[in-house]
């Protein structure tokens, strides 16, 4: 007696399986309502199919080790199916996914959940079998056997009539965005687009290469801008600073006259001649938030850095002469006690999501952060992200254009600003100064109008991966450990332009001759600009 | 090709319910369904085989 109740609950988990997802499925949902599967949603339902008749098999043979092994591997395959499928609409907003909608979830949200219950319910009826289940012969099937049967076959029969109708007969096959379920032939798509030839990858669009500045153009006069304005560097030097790592970016602070200089996970605060370090750790960037080395550095409010990772992963850090060092064992790597951690998270981006970045700075003025992108394979876009400082949250993201009035213009119809690699940013009075490692440029970008209104080339930069402002210079920081310093021309505009003046901007006494594409103030509103 | 993997099935099923003898004929029918299933999905994810989530 025993015995035959092990079957019957098999049996009773076929019908269920049967009737409940796939037959509501066919009938009430495909021929009822017109819900027709894509062809992810199809192997799935197959799958919960096969698992069905891998019952039926074990109803009349016995739970023999092949079918259960059938039956395990069926489960295991159909999670992974409703796991690929979900995976591509879990991280949308809320309320948005794929086809119908039943009880807040979406029906291949649903798979996942009955594959589960499937593999549960194996696991469950393999502990009520022993060897004496199975038979040397095929097994007599009673009453309930035979309703799961029954019940299979009008199902798999249902099946056969809606994939015919819905993706044909051979070499016909399912569609990623299926067409209305109809009994009328002359509604029915066949469709042979999954057998067009396409590229196979493992992560598919998730596969970005890590950014990097080897291997890039760093002729000024073959980027997408010309006839830029060449700033000389006026020196160039080793950054003589004893670092764990290799400079990632560089940022300046006025108001205490100090640099912040990043390594991969080195945060080295320096005196204002990039002389000496007065202050120093090295976070540890394991066993919690994966940071990513670092690329990008910025001063917050008074005595807070912040350190940003290439995948938009951050820490924020605050200068604490009475850090307890034992406590921040956990954080740091090194010099316990001269930081505590703030915070640790992440930034959250919607254009530049699929990009990392190579830069971050501060605008005081707007009490936030901006990151760069740095394009890849498959996205090639410059955008530029604002975050909120005190939620860290995104606040605006924008592509910017050339302001027509800068006298900039593409070096081709087919150029574009997105082939720039911004890998150092720093932001003076609403503007944000963008170095591109590729092809050697820095950008002058208007925040309030998103436009590009100057640019200049500055030849003979090895690498570079950080910028500062300091006064009326830039200071270059590269891969390599080299400092570079060139005049920033719009320096003396600045002074200008605070005195109310719109005069184009004109070179300081020794310094580099003004650009060819000068700076206008009162310029940030015109119209127009082209990508 | 979904519906050649129904019929399969509808065809497998019933040798198991009324054939119960061609037990090693309808096994083969059902690894058949069972690897078209797979390679069906496989195709149709092919530009991305793993979920398409961060990682």
């Amino acid at each position: 007696m025993k015995r035959n109740a092990v079957f019957t609950l098999l049996a009773l988990a076929v019908l269920v399986l049967s009737i409940v997802p796939v037959g509501t499925a066919v009938f009430l949902l495909g021929f009822v309502y017109g819900d027709s599967p894509c062809v992810m949603c199809w192997e799935q339902r197959t799958g919960m199919v096969l698992v069905a008749l891998t019952g039926l098999f074990i109803l009349r043979y016995g739970p023999k080790p092949k079918y259960i092994g059938l039956s395990v591997l069926l489960g295991a395959w159909g999670l992974f199916m409703g796991l690929r499928h979900t995976g591509m609409h879990a991280a949308r907003d809320v309320g948005q996914g794929f086809s119908l909608e039943i009880l807040g979830a979406h029906t291949y949200t649903w798979a996942l959940f009955i594959y589960w219950v499937c593999v549960a319910t194996m696991g469950l009826l393999l502990m009520m079998v022993t060897h004496e289940d199975v038979p040397a012969e095929p097994r007599r099937l009673g009453l309930v056997d035979r309703l799961a049967f029954g019940v299979f076959l009008l199902v798999a029969a249902g099946n056969m009539v809606q994939a015919f109708a819905s993706t044909g007969p051979p070499p016909y096959m399912g569609q990623s965005d299926p067409v209305r379920f109809s009994f009328l032939p002359k509604n029915w798509v066949w469709s042979l687009e999954e057998w067009t030839p396409s590229a196979i990858s493992l992560r598919g669009r998730w596969a970005i290469e890590k950014p990097r500045v080897t291997g890039l153009p760093a002729d000024p006069a073959a980027g997408p801008l010309a006839n830029l304005t060449a700033l000389p560097v006026r020196d160039q030097r080793p950054l003589g600073l004893e670092l764990r790592g290799t400079v990632t970016d560089l940022a300046y602070e006025a108001a205490t006259n100090r640099f912040l200089v990043t390594t991969q996970s080195g945060v080295y605060i320096t005196d204002g001649s990039l002389g000496r370090i007065v202050r120093s750790t090295v976070v540890d960037p394991g066993y919690s938030i994966d940071l990513g080395p670092f690329a990008g550095a910025a001063f917050l409010e008074r005595k807070y850095v912040m350190a940003v990772g290439e995948n938009k992963s951050f820490v924020i850090l605050h200068e604490n002469d009475k850090a307890n060092a034992d406590k921040n064992y956990r954080f740091f790597l090194d010099s316990y006690d001269k930081f505590d951690e703030l915070t640790r998270s992440r930034l959250g981006t919607v254009r530049a999501r699929m990009m990392y970045t190579m830069s971050a700075a501060f605008d005081p003025a707007s009490n936030s952060i901006v990151t760069v992108t740095v394009p890849n394979a498959k996205v090639k876009r410059l955008v530029i992200s604002r975050f909120d400082r005190r939620d860290l949250t995104l606040s605006e993201e924008f592509m910017p254009s050339i302001a027509p009035e800068s006298g900039l213009k593409l070096a081709g119809d087919k150029r574009s600003l997105d082939e720039y690699y911004v890998t150092g940013a720093a932001i003076v009075d609403g503007r944000l100064y963008a170095l591109s490692a590729a092809y050697s440029t820095v950008l002058v970008i208007d925040l309030a109008t998103h436009r590009v209104v100057s640019a200049w080339a500055i030849a003979g930069l090895d690498r570079p991966v950080g910028l500062a402002v300091k006064g009326g210079d830039f200071y270059i920081a590269g891969e390599s450990g080299t400092l570079s310093v060139a005049a920033r021309p719009d320096a003396a505009s600045e002074a200008a332009g605070s005195a109310g003046s719109d005069a184009v901007t004109k070179p300081a006494a020794g310094k580099p001759a003004a650009a060819k594409n000068p700076v206008r103030t009162g310029a940030r509103t015109s119209p127009g600009g082209r990508r | 090709m979904e519906f050649l993997n129904f019929v399969l099935i509808f065809t497998t099923a019933w040798l198991v319910f009324r054939k119960p003898e061609k037990e090693r004929l309808a096994f083969r029918l059902l690894l058949v369904s069972a690897v078209l299933m797979v390679a069906l999905f496989t195709m149709a994810t092919r530009t991305g085989i793993l979920p398409g989530v961060n990682y």
